[in-house]
């Protein structure tokens, strides 16, 4: 193989990897400023996604339709999980909530397997999207394309939706002083339970989107978490531009890692996260170290 | 006081009255509890949430483990040994981990943790790859000295070590070192400007904390026969942090029945049902909201009510 045609694939498949990684690295983060608590659970969701998306296909026999009922089912759950339970916690310490959300991982993770079973169950892309197409005479699936086309859109909608519309106002406000926005006449409760369930309902669109490539299993969840707190940290806990670059640095990474050195591709992405935390404490774009 | 002296003879007692079954379980109890309360000095004391602690147990594990498989070293002198290296190697982790505070700290423990659990899977001549290492021997002393090779020989073992640990960890809580550790816990900036340099004293509790993990990982090894990368694996670590939140962080008796409260759910669940864990996560949940003090904090305070 060339080495040109060769790159421009690899960098195709990174970018689609990171558009994934994007998915779950902007949900914890925008939890995470708002709310300055940690969601274990965000890998949980993410398999949620998975799970949801499978089912919506298995009965519509319609990818589309999945992508818009899972974020919609996984991010209602997220903010009625946030009503019910969390909700309780916020005079505490952070500690209790890492260890909340950790025991909804487990909980969510029985009962996926007492609904779906132990298999790993393997979701078709629609069929427009199932064609490989020839980049540089190299081939190239493309499903992972349309991974990349829709983690740049998605980023540029969230974006634009902090930037101008009222809800984004207030998610910004509301993380610099949420107390100030509670005293000018918001209910910064509604915020957080919003806040929440944008946050879990992009983890279920990742995992819709993630399900054709890798099959909704058990073993999801565990890794996702791992990989959206290397993101996150390596951005900065709470920034939004943060998560994008720690998303795409660690797809990056990730992919050219398993080419080149497939024995040491987990220890890079780690090495890369503690240096950064020995240079720069509270992540790449994080505000407090 | 007293309580704990009757707790240590029941404890030591029990072997003439448990079928083989029970003492293995409880044995078991014993290691998950020394593991939990050497959690228990980072996260009740210095609120250093460490979620790799599965890291020094797995290291403690493997490190005794080739001791005993290819030395003959006399088994306690292989876990003494693991547990000191394992603490040793801990400095130089508290040194990186160290380095960030609150979260980003739990997650530098955890991409530790992660990077043992990657590394356990390629150095196939220390670790055995994902075969682990079977057939781990327990050695016996000099002047064939092998009481610790029988169940009740183990278990006394186990046993000695916990008592050990335990006392030890009480004296260093209760000590000036352990009240600059409390001072962090409460608050840091406030430790810093009394003149206290707290970073040393957190890689120092970082390091006797994953030494006692380790202790707990390398008595595992002989106890279970086997060690492999499961040991090393992050659900591990969380489950020894639901231990030593539901048994009472910061009491380090608490951690132990954390432990055996574990074991016992575990055991009961998993008879009728696969799904044990679904019902450990609501009784974890349930436990952080309506009871953070934990069992041991529970016991306390029936106990006061009735001396008052």
């Amino acid at each position: 193989m060339d080495f040109l045609p060769f790159l421009v694939t690899q960098c195709l498949n990174a970018l689609s990897q990171a558009a994934l990684l994007f998915f779950l690295g902007c949900g914890l983060t925008l939890i995470f400023g708002i709310m300055r608590i940690v969601n274990f659970a965000h890998g949980a969701f993410f398999m949620l996604g998975a799970y949801v998306g499978y089912s919506t296909v298995h009965w519509t026999g319609n990818f589309w339709t999945a992508l818009i009922a899972a974020p919609i089912l996984v991010g209602g759950f997220g903010a009625a999980f946030e009503l019910g339970i969390l909700r309780r916690l916020y005079g505490r310490d952070g500690h209790a909530f890492l260890m909340v959300t950790f025991g909804l991982t487990l909980v969510m993770g029985e009962v996926i397997r007492l609904i779906w079973g132990v298999e790993a169950l393997q979701v078709k892309p629609p069929e427009s999207l199932s064609d490989i197409v020839f980049i540089l005479d190299e081939p190239f699936p493309v499903y992972r394309l349309f991974l990349a086309g829709a983690g740049i859109v998605v980023a540029l909608v969230i974006w634009q939706f902090l930037e101008r519309t009222r809800l984004g106002l207030l998610i910004r406000a509301t993380s610099q002083n949420a107390e100030m926005v509670h005293a000018l006449g918001t209910d910064v409760r509604l915020v957080r339970s919003a806040v929440f369930g944008i946050g879990c309902g992009l983890a279920g669109i990742g995992g819709v989107m993630a399900a054709p490539l890798v099959t909704a299993s058990l073993g999801m969840a565990p890794n996702a978490v791992i990989d959206t707190f290397v993101i996150v940290i390596i951005g900065g806990m709470g920034s939004f531009l943060g998560s994008l670059i720690g998303a795409v640095l660690v797809a990056f990474v990730q992919v050219f890692g398993t080419y080149y050195f497939p024995d040491f591709a987990l220890a890079f992405m780690y090495l890369i996260m503690v240096t950064v935390l020995v240079v720069r404490p509270g992540g790449l774009l994080g505000k407090e170290a | 006081m007293r309580l704990l002296l009757a707790a240590a003879a029941l404890l030591a007692l029990l072997p003439f009255g448990l079928p083989p079954y029970a003492m293995t379980l409880l044995t078991e109890a014993l290691i998950l509890g020394l593991f939990a309360m050497s959690l228990d000095l980072m996260v009740g004391y210095a609120r250093l949430i460490s979620f790799g602690h599965a890291a020094a147990y797995g290291f403690g594990a493997y490190a005794s483990g080739n001791f005993l498989l290819h030395t003959s070293m006399p088994l306690p002198c292989a876990v003494l040994l693991a547990g000191l290296l394992g603490g040793i190697v801990a400095i130089g982790v508290g040194w990186v981990c160290t380095q960030a505070t609150g979260i980003s700290f739990s997650m530098l423990t955890l991409a530790y943790a992660q990077l043992l659990y990657a590394v356990a899977f390629k150095w196939t001549p220390v670790t055995g790859a994902s075969d682990g290492l079977a057939g781990i021997p327990r050695n016996p002393g000099p002047f064939g000295v092998t009481w610790w090779s029988t169940h009740a020989g183990f278990y006394y073992l186990t046993l000695a070590f916990l008592l050990g640990a335990f006392v030890f960890c009480r004296q260093l809580v209760r000590s000036p070192f352990g009240a600059v550790l409390r001072g962090i816990r409460e608050n840091e900036a406030k430790t810093i400007a009394l003149g206290y340099n707290t970073r040393r004293y957190k890689i120092a509790i970082v390091a006797i904390s994953f030494g006692v993990a380790g202790l707990a990982g390398a008595l595992y090894a002989p106890f279970a026969g086997f060690a492999n990368t499961e040991l090393l694996f992050w659900l591990l670590s969380g489950q020894v942090l639901i231990m030593v939140i539901v048994g009472g962080a910061g009491t380090l008796v608490g951690p132990v029945l954390g432990a055996m409260f574990f074991l016992y759910v575990q055991q009961k669940l998993s008879s009728y049902t696969d799904s044990w864990a679904l019902f450990f996560g609501v009784i974890f949940i349930l436990f952080v909201l309506f009871m953070p003090e934990g069992i041991w904090g529970l016991i306390q305070s029936r106990f006061k009510q009735k001396t008052v």
